[in-house]
C-alpha cells in the first residue's frame, strides 16, 4: 500500500470469483486491496479444517450470540444446520470444501490456473471413478470414454454401436445437426431414447454419470454442451475429464490466485470487518486547458476504513461478493449477472467423515491408464489390470426414483475423496451429499439426504467379512444453502455503478470451478472498462483534451491473462 | 549426473525483519537499502553443492507481503520441506512473532519439516536487543536450528542454508515440479501436474 493507502480496486471477499479477479486485475498492472472480514480464505468456498467446519456452521445457527451484518446474510443463506457434536481425532488434517467442484480438464478454470502460474503451487489428482448406484446390484461401473464402451463386457453389440454413434455426435459439433433440431428444449434422457434409440440404463449413465445432469427434465442443449465438454477433457491428463484440487480443491486454489495478486503488489487483510464506506465526490482540482479554459470533471472515490485498521483506504472502484456487500452500497451496486442459463439453485447439502473406502467393482482406473496416449479404437486389450488398492476419490451417481426413500425428481452426485487429495486423514474419507431443494417443502437437509447417506455406507468395503455392525459415519453436517438473496434491490440495472457485485455461479459439483473463473472474467473487463473511462476522464481534466484513447493506453488490448514470464525454474538461475 | 534434490523453503516472520532481502542476498549475492517490500516473484530458486556431490536446490517462497495483515495462507508453508523463521535482533517483539510462527508449524506443517531460527541484522549488534543466549536456549529447547546473519552484509547467509541442505534427509522424496510429483510421495500415487499434458503416469524423479 502506498503511503495515502490509495488503491484502483478495493475487493471485499476472497471467494474463488474474487480470488481470480484480484489475481488478474493485479497482473494487469493496477493496484488492488483485497479483504476478508473472515481469518480465512475462501469466502463460501473456502476448505476449512474440521475445527473451523464446526465453528462455522455454529455461527450461522439462527440463534448464536455473535452478531454482524455479514453473519445476518450468511444466517439467510445457509440454513437448518445441523451437526454431530463430537469432533473426529486429527481435526486439523482435514480440509472440508464449503463448495465440492470437480476440475474440467479442458475448461476455464483449467486455463486461469495455468496461464496465472497457480497451478505451480498446488496439486491436483485425477477422479478415479465415477459409478452409478443400483440398488440391485451397488455399483454400476460408468464407461466414461470410447475406450471403455468397447472394453465393456456389460453391453451388447447392439447397444455398443449405438452409444459409439451417440458418443461421436456429442463430441462433435452437433448445434446444426438434424438429431438436435427442435428437441433443443427437450428432457435429454427423452432425446436419448427417441433420436439414438438408447436404452434406459445407458440413457440414465449418459444423462446422469457422463453429463451430469441433475434431474430428468433437464434440456438436452445444455446437457450436449456439458458432455462435450467433458469428452473433449479426457486424455489430457489421463482418461478421467475431471481433476480434483488437493486440500479441499476450491478454497486452497483461491489461495493461489491470491498469492499471485501479492506478488503482483495486490495487498491483503484478513479478520477486519468493514466499519465505514464513504463515498466522496471530490471535485478534482480545475485545471487550465490550453485555450484558457476550465474543464470541472467529479470523481468519486470511496473511502474504506475497517476495524482495528489505522489507515482509511480509498479507491475509485468496488468489487464485492454477495454475501459481503455492505447494505449501504446496494442501493447503487451493479449486480453482474449470471453467466449461465441454470438458475442457481437452493441445495439440500452434507458434508459426512467415514472411515472406510467405497467399494467399486474392479476395472482399469482412470489414473492409471497405461497408455501414454488414449487408445485407439482398434486397441483392444482384453484383459483389464486388477487393482485391489482403494478407490480414493470417486463419485457416485443417484439417479431419479433409484434410492428408495430418494428424490424421484433429481439426481445426486456424492463425492467421496480422502487422503490422496490430501483432505482427510489416512483411511478417513469425506462424503460431500447435494441436491437441489424445494423451498417451498420445508422438508430438513437431514431428511433429504440421510437415505443417500446410509446408501454410501452400505457401499463401503466392511473390515472383516464377520463385521456385521453397519458402519456409521464419524461426524455429519447438514445444512441448505440459499441463492444470495442480496441481489438488485430496484428496477434500474445501475450499469454505470463503481460497485461492481460478483456474478451468481453454479454450484452444481461439475460446474462450480469453470463457472468462476468465467464470472472472474466478466467482473476482470467490467472493471477494466470503468477505470479505462475513469483514466481518460481525469487524463480529459488534466490536459483538457478528448483525444479518443489518450488516458487509456495502458489499458489497450489487454488480455484476461498476460503471457506468463519465463519459467521460475529460470527466473533466478543459477550463478 | 551427479544427484538433484529439489525442496520447498518458506521464509517466516514479522514484516520488514529482513525475510525478502535475505532471499535477495542468497540467490542473487544483492543488497539494497532501499527496495521496495517484496519483488515479484512467486518463488526463487538457488542450488546448495554439497561435499559428497549431491546438489540441493532449494524452491524459496517469499511472503509476498501477505504476513503484514495476518493473511499469510496455509497454502504457503502447506509441503514446505524447511522454513526460515526470520527475527530481527534489534526488536524482540520480532521474536515474539518468530515464535508464534514456530508453533503455527509445529501444529500445522508436516512434523518433519526442518526449522530453522535465525536473528537478522547482525551488523546492527549495538542496537541489539535481543541476545545470543536467549534465542540459542529457545532454538535449543524446541529442537530448531540457529543463527545469526546479514543480509546486509552477507555474514552468515550463505552458511544457514548450506546447512540447511546438509540436514535434509537425502532419501526424502523430493518434487520435480511444484506441487504435483510431492503430493505423489505422500500417498503413493502420482499427482497431475496441470503444465503436463497427459503425465499422470510419470514420475519421472527429476526434471533435468
Ligand atoms: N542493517 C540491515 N538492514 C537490513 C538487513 N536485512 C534487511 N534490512 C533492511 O530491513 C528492511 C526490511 O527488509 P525486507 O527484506 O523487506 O524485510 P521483510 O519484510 O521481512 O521481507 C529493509 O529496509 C532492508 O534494507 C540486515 O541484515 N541489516
Ligand atoms: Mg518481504
Amino acid at each position: 500500500m502506498d503511503a495515502d493507502g490509495n488503491f484502483d480496486v478495493v475487493i471485499f471477499g476472497t471467494g474463488i470469483t474474487e480470488s481470480i479477479a484480484a489475481a488478474a486485475l493485479s497482473k494487469a498492472g493496477l493496484k488492488v486491496a483485497h479483504l476478508d472480514s473472515n481469518a480465512y480464505y475462501g469466502g463460501d468456498e473456502a476448505s476449512l479444517t474440521l475445527e473451523e467446519l464446526a465453528q462455522w456452521a455454529d455461527s450461522r445457527q439462527p440463534a448464536a450470540a455473535q452478531t454482524s451484518p455479514y453473519l445476518s446474510e450468511q444466517r439467510n443463506k445457509f440454513t437448518s444446520i445441523t451437526r454431530s457434536s463430537t469432533i473426529p481425532d486429527h481435526p486439523r488434517q482435514y480440509s472440508v470444501s464449503l463448495a465440492p467442484s470437480l476440475i474440467t480438464s479442458v475448461g476455464p478454470l483449467i486455463t486461469s490456473l495455468v496461464s496465472s502460474g497457480v497451478s505451480r503451487y498446488g496439486g491436483y489428482r485425477l477422479l478415479e471413478r465415477v459409478g452409478l448406484y443400483d440398488s440391485a446390484v451397488g455399483i454400476r461401473n460408468v464407461p466414461g470414454s470410447k475406450e471403455d464402451v468397447f472394453k465393456s463386457q456389460e453391453m451388447s453389440l447392439l447397444d455398443k454401436r449405438r452409444l459409439m454413434r451417440f458418443l461421436m455426435f456429442a463430441s462433435g459439433d452437433f448445434e446444426d445437426k438434424k438429431e438436435l433440431l427442435g428437441h433443443q428444449d427437450s428432457p435429454f434422457i427423452e432425446f436419448l431414447r427417441t433420436a439414438f434409440s438408447l436404452g434406459k440404463e445407458v440413457s440414465e449413465a449418459i444423462a446422469y454419470a457422463l453429463a451430469f445432469c441433475t434431474s430428468s427434465t433437464d434440456p438436452t442443449l445444455t446437457a450436449l454442451q456439458r458432455l462435450r465438454s467433458y469428452l473433449r477433457s479426457s486424455g489430457r491428463y489421463g482418461s478421467s475429464p475431471f481433476l480434483v484440487g488437493h486440500y479441499g480443491g476450491l478454497g486452497e486454489i483461491a489461495q493461489g490466485f491470491c498469492r499471485v495478486s501479492a506478488v503482483n503488489s495486490g495487498v491483503y487483510i484478513l479478520d477486519r470487518p468493514i466499519r465505514s464506506i464513504i463515498s466522496s465526490s471530490n471535485s478534482v482540482e480545475n485545471t487550465a486547458t490550453p485555450t484558457g479554459d476550465f474543464s470541472p470533471s467529479r470523481r468519486d472515490k470511496y473511502v474504506v476504513e475497517l476495524e482495528d485498521f489505522p489507515e482509511p483506504m480509498t479507491a475509485d472502484l468496488i468489487i464485492s461478493s454477495a454475501s459481503l456487500l455492505p447494505e449501504g452500497l446496494r442501493e447503487t451496486a451493479h449486480f453482474l449477472p449470471q453467466q449461465t442459463s441454470s438458475t442457481v439453485l437452493s441445495r439440500a447439502r452434507c458434508i459426512a467423515i467415514i472411515d472406510r473406502p467405497i467399494s467399486f467393482p474392479t476395472s482399469l482406473r482412470a489414473d492409471e491408464d497405461p497408455s501414454p496416449e488414449p487408445a485407439s479404437v482398434a486397441d483392444t486389450n482384453p484383459v483389464p489390470s486388477v487393482d485391489n488398492s482403494p478407490v480414493d476419490t470417486s463419485v457416485v451417481v443417484f439417479p431419479p426414483s433409484s434410492l428408495e426413500g430418494g428424490s424421484s425428481t433429481s439426481a445426486v452426485h456424492a463425492f467421496i475423496t480422502g487422503q490422496g487429495s490430501m483432505s482427510a486423514p489416512q483411511g478417513k474419507y469425506i462424503v460431500y451429499l447435494s441436491v437441489p431443494m424445494d423451498e417451498t417443502q420445508d422438508t430438513l437437509p437431514e431428511t433429504i439426504l440421510n437415505p443417500y447417506l446410509d446408501a454410501i455406507l452400505s457401499l463401503t468395503v466392511s473390515p472383516s467379512p464377520e463385521a456385521s455392525i453397519p458402519p456409521t459415519p464419524l461426524f455429519t453436517l447438514f445444512y441448505a444453502e440459499h441463492p444470495s438473496e442480496r441481489t438488485q434491490s430496484t428496477s434500474t440495472e445501475n450499469k454505470s455503478s463503481t460497485v461492481l457485485v460478483s456474478p451468481p455461479i453454479s454450484t452444481a459439483l461439475s460446474e462450480t470451478s469453470d463457472a468462476a473463473s468465467d464470472a472472474a472474467e466478466v467482473l476482470f473487463f467490467k472493471a477494466i472498462e470503468i477505470l479505462k473511462a475513469r483514466r481518460r476522464e481525469a487524463w480529459t481534466v488534466r490536459e483538457g483534451s478528448v483525444e479518443a484513447g489518450s488516458g487509456g493506453d495502458v489499458f489497450e488490448e489487454l488480455k484476461f491473462w498476460p503471457p506468463l514470464d519465463g519459467d521460475p525454474e529460470e527466473e533466478a538461475g543459477e550463478w | 549426473m551427479s544427484k538433484q534434490l529439489q525442496f520447498k523453503l518458506v521464509l517466516l516472520g514479522e514484516s520488514a525483519v529482513g525475510k525478502s532481502s535475505l532471499v535477495l542476498r542468497f540467490v542473487k549475492d544483492q543488497f539494497d537499502d532501499y527496495r521496495e517490500s517484496t519483488i515479484g516473484a512467486a518463488f526463487l530458486t538457488q542450488t546448495v553443492a554439497l561435499d559428497d556431490g549431491t546438489t540441493v536446490k532449494f524452491e524459496i517462497w517469499d511472503t509476498a507481503g501477505q504476513e503484514r495483515y495476518k493473511s499469510l495462507a496455509p497454502m504457503y508453508y502447506r509441503n514446505a520441506n524447511c522454513a526460515v523463521v526470520v527475527y530481527d535482533i534489534t526488536q524482540s517483539s520480532s521474536l515474539d512473532k518468530a515464535r508464534n510462527w514456530i508453533r503455527e508449524l509445529q501444529r500445522q506443517a508436516d512434523p518433519s519439516i526442518i526449522i530453522a531460527l535465525c536473528g537478522n541484522k547482525s551488523d546492527l549488534a549495538a542496537r541489539r536487543q535481543v541476545t545470543q543466549e536467549e534465542a540459542q536456549k529457545y532454538a535449543e529447547e524446541e529442537g530448531l536450528m540457529w543463527a545469526e546473519t546479514s543480509a546486509k552484509s552477507g555474514d552468515g547467509v550463505a552458511d544457514i542454508f548450506t546447512a540447511i541442505a546438509k540436514k535434509l534427509p537425502t532419501t526424502a522424496q523430493p518434487a520435480a515440479r511444484a506441487g504435483a510429483a510431492r503430493a505423489g510421495a505422500a500417498t503413493g500415487r502420482a499427482g497431475v501436474d496441470l503444465n503436463k499434458q497427459n503425465a499422470a503416469t510419470s514420475n519421472d524423479p527429476c526434471n533435468c
